[in-house]
């Protein structure tokens, strides 16, 4: 398979949710990053920058888990999952809501126009980190990316 | 005359019944003997289908065991498709049993780039 072979890319019918997860996992941990460190050295600036890396995040969350859904109907026509699958959809789901809600109590702040970030949103910001992780790395085993193949 | 047709004929009885139960015996070993023969395995391990390439002869079954510690299918690649497994979880099966001769080309849809063939002779 060619790597530029965009015909190939667009109808594999699996391979666009293998893809596209690496976007809302990177803006998600670097929102987070970013809220913790403005938080930390109390710069708005930084917090400006968490806002719009975790409102990407929040969107890039829905192709990622529309062609999941997706590989799951077309790749094993919908058939009930058990094991490493359903615990990977599962927790990707969890980890979807997670996103959706720190990205949620950030806009509700600045639509506030409040200066200060409620403080129990850091907890629910780390816990959020360690599901999308989990979920990722659940993904990267049934890819065969964390495995030994 | 009538008398030792008789006899000849109660004579032929357990003869006639002796030849039905050995030839059942004979054939239900050459059963066992075929079933043995005609099941073959490929088994999944290591992101990989082992063998690769099986050739059967016609109307042999063969059994995919997944001895990875992730799920697998086995889905073939012809349309309409040949065959096609369930999700397997470690240790699961799933037979198919080849009665037209040709070649069965198939792959794991979770991971594509797993492919095998299955030759039927």
């Amino acid at each position: 398979m060619h790597p530029f072979d965009i015909k190939t890319v667009l109808f594999a019918k699996h391979a666009q949710h293998v893809v596209l997860i690496h976007f809302p996992i990177a803006l998600f941990i670097i929102g987070v990053l970013f809220d913790f460190l403005s938080q930390w050295k109390n710069q708005r600036l930084l917090a400006a920058a968490a806002y719009y890396n975790l409102l990407v995040a929040a969107i890039a969350t829905l192709p990622v888990v529309v062609t999941g859904i997706l590989a799951w109907q077309w790749e094993l026509e919908g058939q009930k999952l058990k094991g490493i699958l359903l615990m990977h959809l599962v927790m990707g789901c969890v980890s979807t809501v997670l996103i959706w809600v720190v990205w949620s109590i950030h806009t509700k702040t600045r639509r506030k126009q409040q200066a200060v970030l409620p403080g129990y949103r850091l907890p629910i910001e780390a816990v959020a980190v360690v599901i999308v992780a989990l979920t990722g790395h659940l993904g990267g085993f049934l890819s065969g990316v964390n495995g030994p193949g | 005359m009538r008398r030792s047709v008789f006899i000849a004929g109660l004579a032929a009885v357990p003869l006639v019944l002796g030849m039905g139960v050995f030839g059942t015996g004979r054939k239900g070993s050459i059963t066992s003997a075929q079933e043995k023969m005609s099941t073959m395995e490929v088994k999944i391990d290591n992101f990989s289908f082992g063998p690769v390439t099986l050739k059967v002869p016609v109307g042999t079954t063969v059994t995919w065991t997944n001895r990875d510690d992730i799920p697998h299918t086995i889905v073939s690649t012809d349309d309409p498709k040949a065959f096609k497994s369930k999700v397997l979880d470690t240790d699961e099966k799933f037979s198919s049993t080849f009665s037209k001769p040709g070649t069965y080309p198939y792959f794991c849809s979770i991971h594509p780039k797993m492919t095998g063939k299955v030759i039927v002779q």
